[in-house]
């Protein structure tokens, strides 16, 4: 296994070392033929369903790994994509790719109103504030009839490009995982860049951070923004696959602690992690389907024995081998350095 | 090595697969987050045992394969995309609630695979015009009209509505007002919707008190209209106000929950506890000795009559069971749910299907029945007022 890991790494090395590109067009290209290899077009669902919690996750890791925010209001922010592209499908009769940017147009806008608080509230109390706005989201889509309100609303129509209608899930794949591949690699691009370390400062200590000419801020309300980027994307997403249909109960505490699940299980902060979480713990949810009476309790259970014993989660066991690896090879590499020196010396004399 | 595990895993698959031959695979998901909801997974599963312990169907075992869609709409669908493409199931039941069998229709639509259903009563679910989905609960088309007419007739015309937020509950109780209005003219004098999981009505019924109404309405789920009704006492709103309430007071939680509130509370439902025919009395003692239930509700009997009709279809259908064969045995299924005439069980009327995939083909039920508690608790009784068999058209 860590040889393959090993192997993994060198490949990508070797790759980035020809282009910064190349890593992910590769990743792209051996992706393509994964709906060919699979069983049934359920696994092709699950994939796709994957490929949207992986969206999900990475949005939250954002806010929540990168900026350190406690917010627990993701899935609202989820809910406000899903229901801007059901609304324009179904009442305007608007195209995908008209819904798609003015669902992450409409989650962003949200977004702010989530960060906001983030000026003035930290760690629990920004959890209970976050908590509130995902409640009130939900409670007012149950309410409201134009939001189709506790009968959801149905009929939302598949994306459709060039007179070329995407009708199943195999099809849908094509739209879902390019997009999750791109959302990844922007993740990436974010964290290398100077936002990306704002970011990490402001987590890590925003007096400090603020005293090196970070604005604090403006800085957090970017994350929330950012992160609500990625929920309206995956939102708008999740409304336009099959069978197009929305409902308040898919956007509940209990979503939002399946997120929260995929984020602490993959470790805070590690956009692999987020990944692997959101992988494993969709897989797991649908192995465990027939277990119903136990999952929520499965679920609570892996997240205090993360936070307990793994408390980076499985992105931090990874990224700890790397590090020791990397330690060792620069310890023996001095080693040799040294050796070399003293043998030449040795020979001086 | 390597090669005689490769023949291992070969031989193993196929003889899994030559197990599955032969056996007709249903796969049932449905709400399973409360005791009743269980009960309901329960009896499915003990039916479908004894037909198989009597010898199967036409010489074929029957596998249930059984999930909880907790009423989300999200586990429906993979639910039924599991059915569908990975278990590749003859037969789809469910669900419970009207938000989640609403989109598993178009999912059934897709992957042409017949859909039953138990429970759910929202209209708009037969009204997408799935070639694949039959409906054996009333539709809330039907239950609208004969409350609506009772309501006029009997009670009078100032009424005032409250209603959760759950689909089957709105679509029962805004269709109700619609019916008031298109019929008789009348608008309500209250009109109010609440939260779900809301549990203190008082606010609404104070206001409600000044109104002075003939008839109060309740829509929602049984422990809402449990405390709805017990409040509308505790605010001073007397025994003379009539309180009526959707299809889920027909639930036994309710009379126990809400004690004397119940009494004189009228519904209508697809099947009476008190209903004196042998068959309903009979199934009434089976399921308080097995299952422990003191009121029998129609959620019981219309899950039991939907198993006597896939026993029918099925005994009817011409089937070869081979996996090459699923798409015909599917549509063979189909065709027999839709041949399925006149059934007699315990609903409150015949249930009938015919081929064209409309509302008036595949809403089986039409017969609903006018019930009032006589006395509340957990030794309820109750007492049919009325029972009316619907125009097959009503309600589109």
């Amino acid at each position: 296994m860590l040889t393959l890991i090993d192997g993994i790494e060198a490949f990508i090395g070797r790759l980035k070392a020809i282009h910064p590109l190349l890593p992910w067009l590769v990743a792209l290209l051996l992706l393509l033929p994964v709906p060919h290899f699979t069983a049934n077009n359920y696994q092709v669902y699950l994939i796709n369903f994957i490929c949207i919690m992986i969206i999900l996750a990475t949005g939250l890791n954002i806010v929540k790994g990168f900026a350190g925010q406690v917010t627990v209001g993701h899935v609202a922010l989820y809910a406000i994509g899903a229901y801007t592209s059901a609304v324009l499908s179904t009442k305007f009769g608007m195209p995908f790719y008209v819904n798609l940017p003015v669902s992450i147009l409409a989650a962003m806008i949200f977004g702010v109103l989530v960060g906001l608080p983030s000026f003035r509230l930290e760690g629990a109390y920004l959890a209970l504030a976050t908590l509130a706005f995902a409640q009130a989201v939900e409670v007012y889509i149950r309410v409201t009839n134009y939001l189709g309100a506790a009968s959801g609303i149905g009929g939302i129509k598949p994306p459709e490009f060039f007179g070329f209608t995407l009708r199943n899930y195999d099809e849908y794949y094509y739209l879902v995982m390019p997009i999750m591949l791109l959302a990844v690699y922007a993740s990436f691009a974010i964290l290398r860049s100077a936002t990306g370390r704002a970011f990490m400062a402001v987590r890590e200590d925003p007096i400090s951070a603020a005293s090196m000419g970070v604005n604090v801020r403006r800085y957090k309300l970017i994350a929330f923004v950012m992160s609500a980027f990625y929920a309206g994307l995956a939102g708008s997403l999740y409304a336009h696959m099959l069978p197009g249909y929305v409902h308040p109960n898919n956007f509940t505490v209990i979503e939002m602690v399946t997120v929260l699940l995929m984020v602490v299980l993959g470790g805070i902060g590690n956009i692999w992690g987020g990944i692997i979480g959101a992988i494993i713990v969709t897989i797991v949810a649908d192995i465990t389907r027939e277990y119903y009476f136990y999952q929520l309790l499965l679920f609570g259970a892996v997240i205090v024995g993360t936070v307990l014993f793994m408390p980076k989660g499985i992105g931090g066991i990874i990224d700890r081998y790397f590090v020791n690896r990397r330690f060792v090879a620069a310890r023996e590499l001095t080693a040799v350095a040294k050796r070399g020196v003293v043998g030449s010396a040795s020979r001086e004399e | 090595m390597k090669k005689s595990l490769n023949c291992l895993v070969i031989a193993g698959v196929l003889a899994a697969g030559s197990a599955w031959a032969g056996e007709i695979r249903i796969g049932a998901t449905m709400r399973m987050i409360s005791e009743n909801g269980q009960k309901y997974g329960e009896m499915m599963q003990d039916e479908f045992a004894a037909i198989n312990e009597s010898g199967g169907i036409n010489g074929h075992t029957v596998k249930l394969i059984l999930l909880n869609d907790e009423c989300k709409s999200d586990k429906g669908v993979a639910n039924a995309n599991k059915f569908a493409y990975q278990d590749n199931v003859h037969l789809i039941i469910g669900s419970t609630c009207s938000s989640v069998s609403l989109p598993i229709v178009d999912v059934t639509a897709q992957a042409e695979v017949p859909q039953i259903i138990p429970h759910s009563t929202n209209d708009q679910i037969t009204r997408k015009n799935s070639a694949w989905v039959f409906r054996v609960p009333i539709s809330s088309r039907y239950y609208k009209g004969v409350v609506s007419k009772y309501l006029h007739d009997k009670v009078g015309d100032q009424i005032a509505y409250v209603y959760a937020s759950d689909a089957a509950a709105m679509s029962e109780t805004q269709g109700l007002i619609q019916q008031m209005r298109d019929v008789y003219g009348v608008e309500p004098v209250y009109e109010a919707q609440t939260q779900e999981k809301e549990i203190d009505f008082r606010s609404h019924l104070v206001t409600i008190k000044d109104l002075n109404p003939d008839a109060i309405f309740f829509g929602g789920l049984q422990e809402p209209i449990a405390r709805f009704l017990v409040q509308s006492y505790e605010v001073g709103i007397p025994a003379s106000v009539v309180r009526a309430a959707g299809s889920a007071a027909s639930n036994a939680p309710v009379p126990k929950l809400a004690g004397d509130a119940v009494k004189g509370v009228f519904f209508s439902a697809a099947y009476s506890d008190s209903d004196d025919r042998p068959i309903a009395q009979l199934f009434n003692s089976y399921v308080r000795s097995r299952y422990g239930i003191k009121g029998v509700d129609h959620d019981f009997s219309q899950a039991y009559d939907l198993i006597r009709i896939v026993e029918i279809a099925l005994g009817n259908a011409d089937l070869s069971l081979e996996d090459d064969d699923l798409a015909a045995d599917r549509t063979a299924i189909r065709d027999a749910i839709a041949n399925v005439q006149g059934y007699e069980g315990l609903a409150s009327g015949p249930i009938s299907f015919c081929a064209d995939p409309t509302p008036e083909c595949r809403d089986g039920n039409r017969t609903p029945v006018l019930i009032q508690y006589l006395e509340g608790g957990e030794d309820f009784k109750v007492g049919i007022l009325d029972r009316v068999t619907m125009p097959v058209e009503f309600g589109l």
